[in-house]
Order: C-alpha cells, then sequence, then structure tokens
C-alpha cells in the first residue's frame, strides 16, 4: 500500500464505464417483494438477534477493512493471514511441513553440487573414477523420496478430508454467480434477492481508504463465526470465486453447481478476486466479503430489496398447466402437451 | 536390397504406430460417452442417477431425513423465468417425493429449452435418484406461457451407510435452462 | 553412452577439409533447405525457426513485463492500438489484447519454441547419428513435419489479426476452456488459433511415428537399446508420450471447432455437454505435454554432465527408466490442473497421491547426475555451467511442484503466480536452460564453427541472475494472491512485480549475448576438431567431423562393448 496513492495510473475510464452499462440480471424479477416479515421470521433463523429488535430495519454501513488484513501487503513473501480454520490449516501444511522440506531439499542439492565442483574439478582429481553403479545409494535415493512424500502425505489428506465436512442444515446459504464481468450474491433463504458486485471506481476506492482494483460496490456480507455453504455457477463462461485471506477457490462453472464450506472467524473485510481467465475484464471483477456479527448481517439483509428474515416466500400463486415429463407418457409430444389432471397426483411419492 | 528390407521394415512401424495415434484420436472421442457413462455409474461430479419407478419401488423408507434445497438458473440472456416452488423441501431418506419448478416464457415467441442438472455437494450424485424429470427431455414454452415442472425422487438410504455422505445434512439438485439456438 | 564405433570404417574420418567426398554432396539451395530430406538439415531449419519464435514469444513478454511493471494500464493501449492499424481502441479491446498477449505467448512458447528446439532440432540432428543410423526413417515424413509446424505458426500468427469477441486475436489462454473458447470467443480468430494447434500437433505426431520407426528400426549393429545414450532414450519416451497424447488433443480442439462452427455440443450443455470434459482432455494432453517439453531436456544434461565428468552416466539404467516411469505417470496425474473445478474430494486425494509420486523418479535424475560428477574429473566447459543451472533450476521448480500437488494447498494457489513460478522455473528456466547446454554443446559440431565459450558463460551468468530475478518474487505474488492473466493490479503488488520487470531486462541483455556469440562465430569462428570436448565425449556425434558430412554412416558403424565398463 505504501506507494499506492502516487502509481495509480488513470486505468479507471474504463472500470467507471463497465459500471454504468451493467445488465440489470433477469433473475432481479424473481425475488417475490417480501417487506414485512420479520415478526414472523425468526423461527427459521436460530441465532439470536438481540440488536434486530433495537435497530430499524435497514441500517447498514459498509465496514472499514483493516490495512494489511484480508488483502496483500506489499513486498509480503508469504501467505496472506488466515481467517478460516481452513485457511489455518492450509497455512500450517504449507509453513511447517512443505517449506521446510523444499528448503532442506534444494539446499542439500545445492550443497552436493557445490562440493562435487570443488573437490573433483580437473585440478584436483584429473584422474576420474569409473563408478557407474551403486545399488545401496540407488534404492536409498528411491526410499527416501518416498518415506518424505509419504510424511508430506498424510497430513495433505487430511487437509483435504477436510473439505468433506458440509455446511449444516440450516447453514446460511449464498449462490455465487459468475458473470462476464461481476458477481451476483444470492440468497435464496433471506428473500432470493441478488446482489450485483461491481468494482469500484479507482479513485472512490481510494477515497474510501479501500485497496483499489479489489474494492467492489457491494460487498458478499456473511455472518461471522458460523457455517456458510457458498455455491457457486457459472451464467457466461467459466468464473472463479477467490478470497485469498479464507483459504477458499471454487470455480463457477456454467450449467453446474459447485459448492463447498466457508467459515469466517473474524468480523473484516477480505479481498479476492477471480481466478479463471473470463474475458477481456477478467482482471476487473474482485471480489470483497464482509463478515458480520449474525444480528448487524440479519440489519444488513433487511436493507436489501426484497431481503427478509423469512426462509420461504408465502404460497405460489397457482399456475396452469402442470406439464408432466415426457419420461412419464411415452409417446407424448412434450412439454406442450398438458397433462391430464390428476397426473401429478399419480406420480406424487406416496410411499 | 538390405535397404529395400529396412524400408518395408520402416513402413510397417511407421503404420502401426500411426495405428496408434488414430486409436488416440478415437480414444479422445469416446471420451465424450465414456466419461457420460462414467459419471452417471459413479455419480462422479454431483451427476444423478436415473431409475424407474419399479427400482423406486423396492426401496425401504430410512428413519432419517434429508434436506433438500433447489435451486435454478437459465443461460445468460434466456427470457425464461424459472425458479422452484419451495426453496427447500426435508424429505424421508429413500421416500419418493416431488418438487415443482415454476416455469415462465416471458418473451413473445416460443422458445424450447434443455435443462441441464447436477446436485451439490459432488459426492451425493450417486445417492440422488430421479425417476421422472423433465430435464430428461426438451421443454417447449409458448410466447408467455407459464408451466410447472416437476421432478420425482429420492435419496438412497445407501448414503447413510457411506463414510463420505453420512454427515451430509443438504443436497442442492440445481438446474440450468438453457435454449436451443435455432428457436 | 560408453560405445565407440571403428573409425577405419568410415567416410567422415577423412579430413573435414575433403568437401569434395561423395558423402558431402550437395543439392541446390532451393533444394536443400525447401525439400531438405537430411535430418541435419531439418535440424537446422527447425533451430532456426525456434530461435525466430522465440523472438516473437520472447517480445510478447516483455511487452507484458512492461505492462505490469507498475499497477495501472501502461502500455497495452499503444500496442492495441498499433496492432489494429492505427484505429482508435476502447478499453476492453485494449483488455482483450492482453489475453492474446497470454495466449499467444503460451502457445508459441510450448508449440513453436521448446517443442521444436528440443525434438525438432536436437533431437533430429543426433538421434540418427547417435544411434548410427544414415538418416531418419522417413526423410520426407520429416520434411513434412516441419512444413505443418511452420504453417501453424502462420496460422496462429494469422489469428493474431483476426476479430476474436471483444477484440482482435484468440484471448482464450493457451489452454482453450469451453466455454470461453466456443460460445465466448465469436469470430475466425479461435478457429485459426485451433487450427494452428492441429497443424503442429500434425507435424508432432509424424515426427513422434519417425523418431519410434527410427528408434526401433535403424540402430547401428550391436546398438541395443540398452546401450542407446541417455538423450535418445529421452527422445523414445518423448516420442511415445507425443504418439500418445496429441491426438486426444487434435480431438479435444476438433470438438471445440465443430461446436463452434457446425452446432455439435460435446462442450456445451444445451446438448448434454459439460464443459468439465474439455478440461479432463486438454490436461490428459496436457500433463504429458509438460514432460514432452523437459524429457529431451535431461537427455541433453545427462550427456553433457557425462562428458564433462569423464565418467560415464551413474545408474544408467535407473535413468532410462526413471524417464519411462514419469512417462507413465505422467498420464494419470492431469486433474492436477483442475482441482478448484468441483471435483470430488476423493479424485483430490487421488491425484494428490499419484502426482507426488512423480517426484521419485525425478529425485531419482537429480541425484544421479551428482552421483555422475561425484569422483569425476570435472572441466568446466560453457556446456556444463548451463548443465549446472539446470540442475539446480529444476531441483526449484521441481519442489514448488511437489507443494502445488497438494489439492489443499493448491486451493489457494491454483491459478496464482506460484503456478507461473512454477511452471517458468521447470520450463523457461529448466527447458530453455537445458536448450542453451545443448546449443553450446553440440554448436560447433552442428555449425562448424566455435562459439565463444567466454560469451557463452557471459551469457549464462546474466540469463541466470535475469531469470531468477523475473520468476522468484512470482512465489511471493501468487501466495499474496495474485492471479494469473492479469493485465493489472492493485498496488499492494507492485514491488515484487516491478522487481520482475527489472529481471526480465536483464535476461533480455543475456538474449543479446547470445545473439552477439553467432555473430562472433559467423565472424571469427575456428573450425572445431571432430572430438572437440576430448575423451568425455564418447558417443557417435563425437566420431564425425565437425560439422558432419552431408550423409553419415553409408558403412554403418559397429558398436562394440569394450568402453562399456563397470
Amino acid at each position: 500500500m505504501r506507494r499506492a496513492a502516487d502509481k495509480i495510473k488513470t486505468a479507471g475510464f474504463g472500470l467507471a464505464m463497465g459500471v454504468a452499462f451493467l445488465p440489470q440480471t433477469v433473475l432481479a424479477a424473481i425475488a417475490p417483494a417480501q417487506p414485512d416479515v420479520i415478526e414472523n421470521a425468526p423461527a427459521a433463523v436460530p441465532a439470536a438477534a438481540p440488536i434486530a429488535e433495537a435497530a430499524p430495519a435497514g441500517s447498514y454501513t459498509p465496514m472499514a477493512p483493516t490495512p494489511g488484513k484480508g488483502m496483500p501487503i506489499d513486498g509480503a513473501i508469504g501467505f496472506q493471514d488466515q481467517y478460516s480454520p481452513i485457511g489455518e490449516y492450509g497455512l500450517w501444511m504449507h509453513n511447517a511441513i512443505l517449506m521446510p522440506v523444499i528448503v532442506i531439499v534444494s539446499l542439500i542439492v545445492l550443497f552436493l553440487m557445490l562440493w562435487v565442483m570443488v573437490k573433483y574439478r580437473r585440478a584436483a582429481n584429473p584422474t576420474p573414477s569409473k563408478t557407474a553403479h551403486n545399488t545401496v545409494v540407488e534404492v536409498i535415493w528411491t526410499l527416501l523420496p518416498v518415506l518424505i512424500l509419504l510424511g508430506i502425505a498424510v497430513p495433505s489428506i487430511d487437509l483435504l478430508a477436510k473439505q468433506y465436512e458440509t455446511a449444516p442444515e440450516d447453514a446460511l446459504t449464498v449462490k455465487v454467480t459468475g458473470y462476464q464481468w461481476y458477481w451476483g450474491y444470492t440468497y435464496p433463504d433471506y428473500g432470493d434477492f441478488e446482489v450485483i458486485s461491481n468494482m469500484m471506481d479507482e479513485d472512490e476506492a481510494i477515497a474510501n481508504g479501500e485497496p483499489p482494483q479489489l474494492a467492489v460496490d457491494n460487498r458478499l456480507v456473511v455472518p461471522v463465526g458460523e457455517p456458510i455453504r457458498i455455491q457457486t455457477i457459472g451464467a457466461d463462461v467459466i468464473h472463479s470465486f477467490a478470497v485469498p485471506s479464507l483459504w477458499f477457490k471454487l470455480d463457477a462453472v456454467p450449467g453446474r453447481l459447485n459448492e463447498k464450506m466457508l467459515i469466517v472467524e473474524e468480523p473484516g473485510v477480505y479481498y479476492g478476486q477471480c481466478m479463471e481467465l473470463c474475458g477481456a475484464r477478467h482482471g476487473y471483477m474482485p471480489i470483497a466479503v464482509e463478515a458480520l456479527p449474525r444480528a448487524q448481517f440479519e440489519q444488513w439483509v433487511l436493507t436489501q430489496p426484497g431481503g427478509t428474515l423469512g426462509d420461504e416466500p408465502s404460497d405460489v400463486t397457482e399456475i396452469p398447466g402442470i406439464q408432466q415429463p415426457e419420461s412419464a407418457i411415452p409417446g407424448a409430444a412434450g412439454a406442450r402437451n398438458p397433462a391430464p389432471e390428476g397426473a401429478a397426483a399419480t406420480a406424487a411419492p406416496t410411499v | 536390397m538390405s535397404a529395400r528390407l529396412i524400408d518395408n521394415r520402416n513402413r510397417r512401424v511407421g503404420l502401426i504406430f500411426l495405428g496408434v495415434a488414430v486409436l488416440m484420436v478415437g480414444l479422445g472421442y469416446a471420451a465424450v460417452p465414456l466419461y457420460r457413462m462414467f459419471c452417471q455409474v459413479t455419480g462422479l461430479d454431483g451427476t444423478t442417477q436415473r431409475v424407474t419407478e419399479a427400482e423406486a419401488a423396492k426401496v425401504f423408507v430410512a428413519e432419517d431425513t434429508m434436506s433438500i434445497r433447489f435451486d435454478a438458473n437459465v443461460e445468460r440472456g434466456m427470457p425464461w423465468n424459472f425458479r422452484p416452488e419451495h426453496t427447500t423441501d426435508t424429505v424421508s431418506i429413500g421416500a419418493r417425493d416431488m418438487a415443482i419448478f415454476l416455469a415462465k416464457n416471458e418473451s413473445d415467441h416460443p422458445i424450447t429449452g434443455t435443462a441441464s442438472f447436477n446436485v451439490s455437494p459432488v459426492q451425493a450424485g450417486k445417492y440422488f435418484n430421479k425417476i421422472q424429470c423433465f430435464c430428461f427431455t426438451d421443454q417447449t414454452l409458448q410466447a408467455g406461457q407459464e408451466m410447472r415442472m416437476p421432478v420425482l425422487y429420492y435419496v438412497d438410504p445407501a448414503i447413510l451407510d457411506d463414510p463420505d455422505t453420512r454427515d451430509l445434512r443438504q443436497i442442492t439438485l440445481s438446474y440450468t435452462f438453457y435454449a436451443h439456438e435455432d428457436e | 553412452m560408453a560405445t565407440t564405433a571403428h573409425p577405419d570404417h568410415h567416410p567422415a574420418h577423412d579430413d573435414a577439409h575433403d568437401l569434395h567426398s561423395h558423402a558431402d554432396h550437395k543439392p541446390s539451395f532451393f533444394a536443400r533447405w525447401f525439400m531438405s530430406t537430411n535430418h541435419k538439415d531439418i535440424g537446422t531449419l527447425y533451430l532456426i525457426f525456434s530461435i525466430f519464435a522465440a523472438i516473437i514469444g520472447g517480445g510478447i513478454s516483455g511487452i507484458m513485463r512492461a505492462e505490469l511493471a507498475e499497477p495501472g494500464i501502461q502500455v497495452l493501449g499503444w500496442w492495441a492500438q498499433f496492432l489494429g492499424g492505427g484505429e482508435a481502441v476502447d478499453f476492453d479491446q485494449t483488455l482483450h489484447l492482453w489475453n492474446v498477449l497470454i495466449s499467444a505467448h503460451g502457445l508459441i512458447m510450448v508449440f513453436f519454441v521448446v517443442m521444436p528446439a528440443m525434438i525438432g532440432g536436437f533431437a533430429n540432428w543426433f538421434v540418427p547419428i547417435m544411434i548410427g543410423a544414415p538418416d531418419m526413417a522417413f526423410p520426407r515424413m520429416n520434411n513434412i513435419s516441419f512444413w505443418l509446424t511452420f504453417m501453424g505458426f502462420c496460422s496462429l500468427m494469422i489469428s493474431a489479426f483476426m476479430p476474436g469477441g471483444t477484440g482482435t486475436g484468440a484471448g482464450t489462454g493457451w489452454t482453450v476452456y469451453a466455454p470461453l473458447s466456443t460460445t465466448g470467443s465469436p469470430g475466425p480468430a479461435v478457429d485459426f488459433a485451433i487450427f494452428a494447434l492441429h497443424l503442429a500437433g500434425a507435424g508432432s505426431i509424424m515426427g513422434a511415428i519417425n523418431f519410434i520407426t527410427t528408434i526401433f528400426n535403424m540402430r547401428a549393429p550391436g546398438m541395443t537399446l540398452h546401450k542407446m545414450p541417455l538423450f535418445v532414450w529421452s527422445v523414445l519416451v518423448t516420442a511415445f508420450l507425443l504418439l500418445l497424447a496429441l491426438p486426444v488433443l487434435a480431438a479435444a480442439i476438433t470438438m471445440l471447432l465443430t461446436d463452434r462452427n457446425f452446432g455439435t455440443t460435446f462442450f456445451d450443455p444445451v446438448g448434454g455437454g459439460d464443459p468439465v470434459l474439455y478440461q479432463h482432455l486438454f490436461w490428459f494432453f496436457g500433463h504429458p505435454e509438460v514432460y514432452i517439453m523437459i524429457l529431451p531436456g535431461f537427455g541433453i544434461i545427462s550427456q553433457i554432465v557425462s562428458t564433462f565428468s569423464r565418467k560415464p552416466v551413474f545408474g544408467y539404467l535407473g535413468m532410462a527408466y526413471a524417464m519411462v516411469a514419469i512417462g507413465v505417470v505422467g498420464f494419470v496425474v492431469w486433474a492436477h490442473h483442475m482441482y478448484t473445478v468441483g471435483l470430488s474430494v476423493n479424485e483430490k486425494m487421488y491425484f494428490t497421491a499419484a502426482t507426488m509420486i512423480i517426484a521419485v523418479p525425478t529425485g531419482i535424475k537429480i541425484f544421479s547426475w551428482i552421483a555422475t560428477m561425484w569422483g569425476g574429473s570435472l572441466e568446466f566447459k560453457s556446456p556444463m555451467w548451463w548443465a549446472l543451472g539446470f540442475i539446480f533450476l529444476f531441483t526449484v521448480g521441481g519442489v514448488t511442484g511437489v507443494v502445488l500437488a497438494n489439492g489443499g494447498v493448491d486451493d489457494n494457489l491454483h491459478d496464482s503466480y506460484y503456478v507461473v513460478a512454477h511452471f517458468h522455473y521447470v520450463l523457461s528456466l529448466g527447458a530453455v536452460t537445458a536448450m542453451f547446454a545443448g546449443w553450446y554443446y553440440w554448436f560447433p559440431k552442428m555449425f562448424g564453427r566455435w562459439h565463444s565459450e567466454l560469451l557463452s558463460k557471459i551469457q549464462f551468468v546474466i540469463f541466470f541472475i535475469g531469470v531468477n530475478l523475473v520468476f522468484f518474487p512470482m512465489h511471493f505474488l501468487g501466495m499474496q494472491g495474485m492471479a494469473r492473466r492479469y493485465p493489472d493490479y492493485t498496488p499492494a503488488f507492485s514491488y515484487w512485480n516491478h522487481l520482475s520487470s527489472v529481471g526480465y531486462v536483464i535476461m533480455a541483455i543475456s538474449v543479446g549475448v547470445f545473439f552477439l556469440n553467432i555473430i562472433y562465430a559467423i565472424v571469427a569462428g575456428k573450425k572445431p576438431a571432430p572430438n572437440y570436448w576430448g575423451e568425455g565425449a564418447t558417443t557417435l556425434e563425437w566420431t564425425l567431423s565437425s560439422p558432419p558430412p552431408f550423409h553419415q554412416f553409408e558403412t554403418l558403424p559397429e558398436i562394440d562393448d569394450h568402453a562399456h565398463a563397470h
């Protein structure tokens, strides 16, 4: 950050342009407006929310980021500090296991090379030996790496096994949609509203005390300290949702929903970027995750259009023409055929 | 004479390895159906299983329940409104259940769509069985038409025996509708 | 390896100035260089082509490093306007140019620099000689291979000036992932880029068939497989990798082409396709491809280390079969390039374990090179400098590969600059260093003139400092979270990026020294003796004059066993 302000060039003109003509997604139409559900909602939302009663609906101020937390630091030579359990494990795996092994192996190779270069230079050793085999040595340098790799593999497999842990049933679910070139964050259990997140104009970011190119207009806001189910999907091409300080990276592939659990341990703002090449403005669709205490998170939900603390929209209006899958009616012409009355009941689960 | 012998031998060996190369091209293409079959058999990458009524009838119903989440997407720019009737549902493992998805064509012309689908987390794929699904075939909606699209499914009780999925509490069933380009 | 030919069988042992020997009857200029069927001439063509392509590919990385020297968009706008014929460009077109540059850099370096130099150049030149064959098994097909590669390069260059979606050229990355490469990139640019891969791929498959047939059928009497020099072994393994991997790429990119143009849906969910399948197919090719690029380098380094240690290679069989093992295991690890795509945890565990296994044969090679030097009588001629540099740099690149092999760690590092640092350490610093090593090892042999040993050592020192300065800081950037394929970055990445760009300038100076050395050889290069490296150089090319006669081994050399000491 130290040379930030004076080095920024004026790339911002194009970015502002990008923000200007973002299409409002068709999904926006889906979320039914649910303005008045605060009272009857909390049954589905278990976490206690003392502030929820006190504060008026719809109060939220974007949190100011802590310098050096959840963002890269200029000149640093290691990973960003980690703020998720898997991140701490991964960081330990790298710093305590992998790093010492690779440094020692490299130094051993370097030392051996320097040793032979000095000891067996032509001036020191004019007559070469003709030794071209030594079974013992060959077995050792085959088995020793095997043992070292086994030593690495045990914690490595365990780190992977942690990914089997899935979020509990009532965990907050956020669907992250990658668009060319911005992110959409949908909260299906809180009114199914979608937050559209674009890169913030550089001057504005600097004025706000946020890192340029990483700051966004609307953040992905999540509650702190609880498991969150992050689901990713691509709307057009493959994107990748990545937040380095949370050890989180998951591709957003079109036509296929991916899922991974995320726990943010501390309140804060954590920056990330798209990490799969997705076209021209691949470098200009950053990510900012803001982790808030549960109560403040719920306050934020209420500020969103369509945001509600109830988990289910009211009854869906009757739509005519139940359509039976073609597979159930052999020889049917397909989707245009309305099913015979009662077909749904026949197919309905009874067993 | 000897040069000719060598030429013949070279030609033979060359042709054999040309054959290998052609075979590998063929394998590259064969990978497409093989991959699909492999995914369908093993549930790799969250591929759901497709079963018949008869098979589904044989499944016993376990006491445990599973939460199912429904997720609906359309290809970017496709003028359909597509969403699940309910965001989540809780079902007994092994019991058949029906979920309804609602789709509306918001354009002024008929559009045919095909839905791609998967479940997440991916390890649940081999235990998620569909008996009937709108995703098995193309769906056409007339201009402004609204439709309820059912999917009949059950969760295989074997999911409770697999150490990879035993602790799983929610499965998400996701669909994405794609418009056929020729429409 | 330790094999010798009976010198008296051979016309090449006439004094080298006997240019009128029937073995040196050369065709006219056009027939010699455009319709060439001579493996040495084709090898030379490949080397010249590779250097030419390297100037373009390296020049592109110069634009990239200039752009990345500071945050913001500096030079791209100018280049976009320049390449667009002076017309004004908008911001998206400028950014699209970045994607075109990174794609072209990758494709050029992989398909038109490293592969042509290693396989087309050095292997074409020396595999027939090292096994005592008069030429390749299919000399005409050899010629076709070269011109297909050349036309592939032309096709790639044409693609850069075709409409490709948001701008001119193919901006899909060298991996050409669907759906960015299908629905995401309208316009013919991507088609031309794919066609370039088809042409280069067809050329390489033909080359692979040629090498396999040559090595299986054309070895001189007594040259058994287990007496072949390790360079020949490395080319044999490489040829098999090419033969098995490239057709899969050909199939995958053909499917891309038909998806793009003929309405098929191999990778398109509309028709039940899966974009992830493309990644599986691509990396089934792509992972063996990285061994295709590095294995011939292993072979070159083995020859050089043995020569300048005056010792046979330590653990010859272990070395040969380590390469075979690397080749075989290389086919079952591909999905470690796809850890974040949504693989199941079980798949990640398998690919993590399988990938780490590759470290074992690679370790055998590193240790065997050191053991070859152990007890030797080391002479530090310039190829040895490059070879020693290779061993160390490849080790550094290899150990970061072990880090990335861990799926749980790759969750953070995937597609970051750490990956860029890793594969440039094994390729830019590994394979390219091996190429320079081979260049100086064989330059006098190939061209009949001495290069300057001093200049090549100077080049090594500058190059070594430069490339390390370019690529080592990228590890730090990657760990701090900087993503690949970004033209611009937040100011917190500027320190190491700036240093990296400085390193590029130093590296560029070393390339200047390289060309200076070629000029020196042309102007003042002395004529080398047949075996100018002396007693340690025991393979068959050292029994021939420098340069070798136009046709060698018209009487096949006989290989005897006496020098194969234990």
